[in-house]
């Protein structure tokens, strides 16, 4: 090869530049200079994404139709295309209702809450091992850094970055995502942590992991969290609901205990969204959890006395929640409602303070 | 004349050769974010295509384009929406893999497993320098419990996938390649496009 010493020399040059950019984006954090570019990809690549999962969504949805017609082998082309045409509308149809079942119950959770949202769907996901997804609501609509985006089920995750017509969403199972979470009976606090969905066994049955302050409090598999709500309500409002606990690590004498949770959120499926640009005008408690199920769905089904292992059960949990099922100020679906807030200072995912509970 | 791009950089096909590798690249990005990563993949792994189309460029045209082309893809990666780490790594990361991807192109037509050799190492190399970059970075995600259990599933995928994007390349480039030469549509391809697409679907 004759010009291997320019290739290198190109080589070199690059790497030198691909050094200074993660440098220099690396000191600057969230000010960095080079914020500017990330603005570009998200002002060039957004409406492009918009407009590839406008294609790709009934593309898909056609491949499904074709693949969903059984039994059609033996038929006639004319009738077969007939019934494959047919296949596609209901399925477009059910789509559609399934759809607008999902955005029905987000706003009843949201109408719940007291929650005032922004309705969005996902329209592009990230790769390696970030846990991320680009939905298509962004400045314009009123969505800013550091909101809390929910669906129907409960919590996914907050808005990290914000493109004028596009934002990103960190998902609450990715590893570098931390929420302030509340037990929903006990009212015990602690951190919700992400453990990541990808790879060779991982955390697919349980991809949040919460860690308890109290290490003494009683925590038992079937138990429910909710968000505790961030200083000034960002990044994370208070009362979505998270997941429920599945097993519980033995204690280990440490400061805090640690139990793995089932979201109630399914993360690979994740279609429409929505993001709270403004949050409840008082804490919702427990009142957004889905009703109670009486034939309890984790396989605790015996008596579970053995596997709560609490030296001091003072407050047996399982009453009945005392909070009331209303809320005042319930007013879904206000699209760019934001007046007045402006760019507080950005608190990175961990909680605060536990406001106004012991 | 597809083995020799780089020898004689100033002939007329070079703008419209970095022109089809932008178009092969910016397809290859859209591909990924809003199809390829929403794929419900058991463990929730996906292949990379962006890499794979690295790879495939740097085989065809050589270690210079490697670069340049891993570069330019990698800070695209860096920048499109749902990203979310520090700008950078994957431009460092493609500019490598482009780099060293493109002198295994000279052993292309000795070796009849280079391509697919040349996908898994750079699969395999692309994935663990990334993690390496986020250990350096202190990047919580790339914890070695985390990286360990996505490299070999992520090696996994990338070499499942890479028949499909590197006949897809070969396909766009020889396209190129035939608009520029159209007396004899057969014959331009090269024996290199007929013997890696043979391959190819071979696997």
């Amino acid at each position: 090869m004759k010009d291997t010493r320019r290739t290198r020399w190109v080589l070199g040059v690059l790497l030198a530049v691909a050094l200074t950019i993660i440098t220099v984006d690396y000191r600057g954090g969230q000010h960095s200079p080079l914020a500017g570019l990330r603005g570009l990809g998200a002002a060039v690549f957004g409406p492009v994404e918009r407009a590839s999962a406008a294609v790709v969504r009934p593309v898909g949805n056609t491949v499904d139709a074709i693949t969903d017609a059984p039994g059609e082998r033996r038929r006639a082309d004319r009738l077969e295309r007939e019934n494959q045409r047919l296949r596609e509308q209901l399925r477009a149809g059910r789509i559609d209702a399934s759809r607008y079942e999902q955005l029905h119950r987000l706003l009843g959770s949201a109408g719940i809450g007291g929650y005032k949202i922004v309705a969005a769907q996902v329209i592009s996901a990230g790769q390696g091992f970030e846990e991320t997804v680009t939905i298509d609501v962004g400045s314009r609509s009123g969505v800013r850094r550091d909101m809390t985006v929910m669906n129907a089920d409960g919590l996914v995750g907050r808005v990290t970055r914000v493109g004028p017509a596009t934002a990103t969403v960190l998902l609450a199972t990715d590893v570098a995502s931390s929420v302030g979470a509340r037990l929903e009976d006990s009212r015990e606090i602690g951190i919700v942590q992400g453990r990541g969905r990808r790879g060779l066994s991982a955390g697919n049955d349980a991809p949040l992991k919460f860690q308890m302050l109290n290490a003494n409090a009683p925590l038992r598999p079937g138990q429910r969290l909710v968000t505790l709500g961030s200083q000034g309500e960002r990044p994370y409002v208070p009362g979505v609901p998270i997941g429920t606990v599945e097993r519980i690590e033995k204690p280990e004498g440490g400061l805090t205990r640690t139990a793995y949770l089932r979201p109630f959120v399914r993360f690979s499926s994740l279609d429409v969204v929505a993001v709270v640009v403004a949050p409840p005008k008082s804490d919702p408690r427990d009142a957004v959890l889905p009703p109670k199920p009486t034939p309890t769905p984790t396989p605790t089904p015996t008596p579970s006395a053995s596997s709560t292992a609490t030296p001091f059960a003072t407050g047996v949990p399982g009453r009945t929640p005392s909070s009331p099922l209303t809320s005042p100020g319930a007013t879904p679906l206000e699209s760019a409602t934001t007046g007045g807030r402006g760019d507080r200072k950005p608190s990175t995912g961990t909680p605060t303070t536990p406001d106004s509970e012991g | 004349m597809l083995r020799a791009p780089m020898t004689n950089p100033p002939e007329p096909s070079t703008a419209g050769r970095g022109l089809t590798a932008a178009l092969v690249i910016a397809v290859a990005l859209i591909l990924q974010v809003s199809v390829a990563n929403r794929l419900p993949l058991p463990g929730d792994v996906t292949p990379d295509l962006v890499l794979l189309a690295v790879v495939a460029l740097a085989l065809v045209n050589g270690s210079l384009t490697g670069v340049v082309t891993g570069f330019c893809a990698g800070l695209a990666a860096d920048i499109i929406p749902p990203a979310d780490h520090t700008l950078g790594r994957y431009a460092l990361v493609y500019c490598l893999i482009g780099y060293v991807c493109g002198m295994a192109a000279a052993e292309l037509d000795r070796q009849t497993f280079v391509p697919f050799m040349a996908v898994a190492v750079g699969a395999l190399a692309g994935t663990v320098l990334y993690a390496l970059t986020g250990m350096l970075l202190a990047d919580p995600r790339a914890a070695w419990d985390v990286v360990s259990r996505m490299v070999p599933l992520q090696v996994l995928y990338d070499v499942l996938a890479s028949p499909f994007v590197v006949w897809a390349v070969l396909r766009v480039t020889r396209r190129y390649d035939r608009g520029d030469k159209a007396r004899d549509r057969y014959a331009v391809p090269t024996a290199r496009y007929r013997a890696m697409s043979g391959r190819s679907g071979g696997l």
